[in-house]
């Protein structure tokens, strides 16, 4: 009983480790993101990214669950502070300048090109 | 004098869409291929696909290029970080003119799985 106790704290302690892990991976993502946003030019995209993949390097060994999601929910509030106002998003993807710009007309329906010609 | 009247009512009245009559065939053909749209003309081969992912793992400057191969996996065998593998991801995406869902490219941990997806994805170019 207290294996399958300890059995089941430590899934639990995985899965909020993977949790966690996931938490990371998207934040840093969406940092990457907005850093290439607001680079103007691309060496200070990779001088930023940089800066950025230290910050997170150096929380890389924390180990108490408590500590880790203190640390990403301050990460996730400093990333809520820079968040670009324009984003670069590619224009055919959902809010790009091209999203459902031409769609294809629907099936069937064509204008017929007799003008003049209606009555013959 | 009624084609002058009409050309001058046709002028002002809109032309009716009505839906296509089978009958006429050449004209339809015309009408119904967007001939000059640029939409989807850019459709890659999947060894240009290949080549282009390979090309964008080589270059990052925490990989050996000796060892990258079409069936990788990036943190197992090329030894990277969780943290590289979300790089090599928007690299890929910079790189496709892509836009990946963050779920989706979490789930992209491998040269074989990147491939998949970027050959899979409609708007890769």
């Amino acid at each position: 009983m207290s294996a399958a106790g300890a059995a089941g704290a430590a899934a639990g302690y995985l899965a909020r480790r993977a949790a966690q892990k996931e938490r990371v991976r998207l934040l840093y993502r969406r940092a990457l993101k907005d850093t290439l946003n607001w680079a103007v030019n691309r060496h200070h995209f990779y001088q930023h990214a940089s800066d950025l993949r230290e910050k997170f390097e150096a929380n890389k060994h924390a180990e108490d669950l408590d500590t880790i999601d203190r640390l990403i929910q301050d990460g996730e509030a400093s990333y809520g502070k820079l968040r670009h106002p324009d984003p670069y998003i590619v224009p055919w993807a959902p809010g790009g300048s091209k999203f459902c710009r031409n769609p294809p007309p629907p099936a069937g329906i064509e204008i017929v090109y007799d003008y003049g010609r209606e009555d013959d | 004098m009624a084609s002058a009247l009409r050309g001058a009512i046709l002028g002002h009245v809109r032309v009716p869409i009505r839906t296509l009559d089978r009958s006429r065939s050449l004209t339809c053909l015309q009408t119904s291929i967007r001939s000059m749209s640029s939409h989807g003309d850019d459709h890659l081969t999947r060894e240009e696909v290949v080549d282009r992912v390979l090309d964008v793992v080589k270059s990052f400057p925490k990989v050996d290029p000796a060892k990258v191969t079409p069936d990788v996996h990036f943190q197992t065998d090329l030894g990277l970080d969780s943290l590289d593998n979300v790089e090599i991801v928007m690299a890929l995406e910079e790189e496709f003119k892509l836009e990946i869902p963050d779920k989706e490219a979490d789930q992209i941990v491998s040269c074989p799985l990147a491939i998949e997806y970027i050959a899979a994805h409609p708007m890769a170019s």
